[in-house]
């Protein structure tokens, strides 16, 4: 089948602009990411945790406690193996709080404890969780998201992560990884999707909203658009062009 | 982060509290989800310190809500490397305290309780009918296939679990918040109906039949068995509420 064309008539400044905005945007965060990741390849294929810890907090805490943190939380998780003595590993701080539901408040970065037992069950399995099974099966960064993070922030939240390995050849120690709110671009590239003439709106792999001009398309909604669109490169994101709410809205 | 297992609905006995009668609010908390049976004996609790932050008090509020448990004989400390604050293991279920806590509160909050855990729970399915997408139907399904459901404590634990996996289908931040508020504050007492086996398998089936009207988008099923579900759960905690008011015992 013929794949359909990005777009079939002379794409608008605007919508480009859109696009690559969301780009730019996704594109600066995973720069800070490959920091880390380089940071943290440095030959050694086995770590101890406390070292390992303190690496990962020197490399994420400044980035957290930014006056305007890009970046709601962030740090490593690690491959089985890596870490000596432990399957399961996580270095994972959260950015200064107000009145987290879940976590109560904090003026600055806080270690994610997971040591109650319900969040052991929960990272039991995080081999198969979306945010860690997809960069190590295509040594490729990715984006997870729109979703509730009910783990950490109870926000609304993209997860970016990164794989880190040695070499290209050698099994993956882990990924770097960094929550961003949804708030946050929408803040960033929201004024250019206005300035478009038509209703836009951007969407994830499985057309689900997250930015949006059409008032019957609303964020965390899904839709079925048919229409025009423009992909953001390198990215699991469309902005899609006067898009189409589903009928059952 | 798609789970498989999620935490938030035991995490919400950790969760912040309101300004009036702290220490008395930590004890409730902590007492419900021990005698109720959501924090399981010899499990430990976070830290003290951690517990503060989380409920948002001091550290000594922390302190004086533990001490009355240590005497309430529900919580001891263990010193030393891996010590803390552990559930005590109970000879009998607590019955007892059980019983003293449904005599406490009144028909009228028990039912306006539930008709407040119902709206949001509806709610919470009928956009997670909206708005799956075909993964996150299959991930629903997964989980559900997982959890159990057939022990009392795995379908305590894994009842409010699928509630959260609801919320979090619903997109909406809010509401994965509100939900974590109200099992905090009525999860475990809702779930009292999960000592009775047959109350158990009503609540899987009803679990199964919401998943598969995710599944089809299908909004006003997923409400509707919802509705009926906390219906069922709501009607147990009534029924045992009358059943020790009449003097009998709650589980009879």
């Amino acid at each position: 089948m013929p794949e359909m064309p990005e777009i079939s008539q002379l794409p608008d400044v605007a919508i480009t602009n859109c696009a690559a905005a969301v780009g730019a945007f996704f594109a600066g965060a995973f720069t800070e990411l490959d920091g880390w990741r380089q940071a943290l390849s440095n030959g050694d294929t086995e770590v101890r945790p406390a070292e390992l810890d303190a690496r990962v907090e020197a490399l994420v805490r400044p980035a957290l406690n930014d006056a305007s943190p890009l970046f709601v939380g962030a740090g490593f998780i690690a491959a089985p193996g890596y870490v000596r003595g432990r399957d399961i590993h996580f270095a994972w701080w959260l950015g200064p709080q107000a009145g987290n539901s879940l976590l109560g408040s904090s003026s600055t970065a806080t270690r994610l404890d997971l040591a109650t037992r319900a969040y052991t069950d929960y990272v039991r399995d995080f081999r198969t969780l979306e945010w860690y099974q997809v960069p190590q099966s295509t040594n490729q960064t990715h984006v997870t998201g729109p979703y509730v993070d009910h783990l950490c922030t109870c926000e609304y939240i993209f997860t970016l992560t990164m794989p880190v390995r040695i070499g290209t050849d050698t099994p993956m120690l882990g990924v770097v990884g960094a929550d961003v709110s949804v708030r946050r671009l929408e803040s960033m590239v929201l004024p250019l999707f206005l300035a478009a003439d038509q209703p836009l709106a951007l969407v994830n792999a499985v057309d689900r909203v997250v930015i949006s001009t059409e008032p019957t398309v609303q964020v965390g909604q899904l839709t079925a658009h048919s229409g025009n669109f423009m992909a953001c490169s390198g990215l699991p994101f469309r902005v899609l062009v006067s898009p189409d709410s589903l009928p059952r809205f | 982060m798609e789970a498989y297992n999620r935490p938030g609905a035991r995490e919400a006995i950790f969760a912040q509290l309101v300004d009036a009668g702290r220490t008395e609010q930590v004890t409730a908390r902590l007492t419900d989800a021990i005698i109720l049976g959501v924090l399981a004996p010899d499990e430990r609790l976070p830290s003290e310190s951690d517990l503060a932050r989380r409920f948002g008090v001091a550290l000594i509020t922390v302190r004086e809500g533990l001490s009355v448990l240590r005497d309430a004989g529900l919580v001891e400390t263990r010193r030393g490397r891996g010590g803390g604050s552990f559930v005590m293991k109970a000879d009998a279920p607590h019955s007892t305290l059980v019983q003293a806590r449904l005599h406490g509160l009144a028909q009228v909050d028990l039912s306006d309780m539930a008709v407040y855990f119902a709206t949001v729970v509806e709610g919470c399915a009928q956009r997670a009918a909206l708005r799956a997408s075909e993964p996150d139907s299959d991930r629903l399904d997964l989980w559900l296939r997982g959890a159990d459901f057939a022990s009392v404590a795995g379908a305590r634990t894994n009842a409010g679990g699928f509630y959260l996996e609801l919320a979090v289908l619903s997109q909406s931040a809010r509401l994965v918040r509100e939900l974590i508020r109200l099992q905090a504050e009525f999860g475990p007492l809702l779930l009292l109906g999960m000592t009775d086996a047959r109350t158990r398998r009503s609540l899987l089936e009803s679990n199964h039949a919401i998943a598969d009207a995710v599944r089809t988008n299908d909004d006003a099923a997923a409400r509707q068995f919802a509705t009926e579900q906390v219906r069922i759960l709501a009607e147990w905690l009534l029924n045992a509420k009358a059943r020790i008011e009449r003097g009998g015992a709650w589980d009879a």
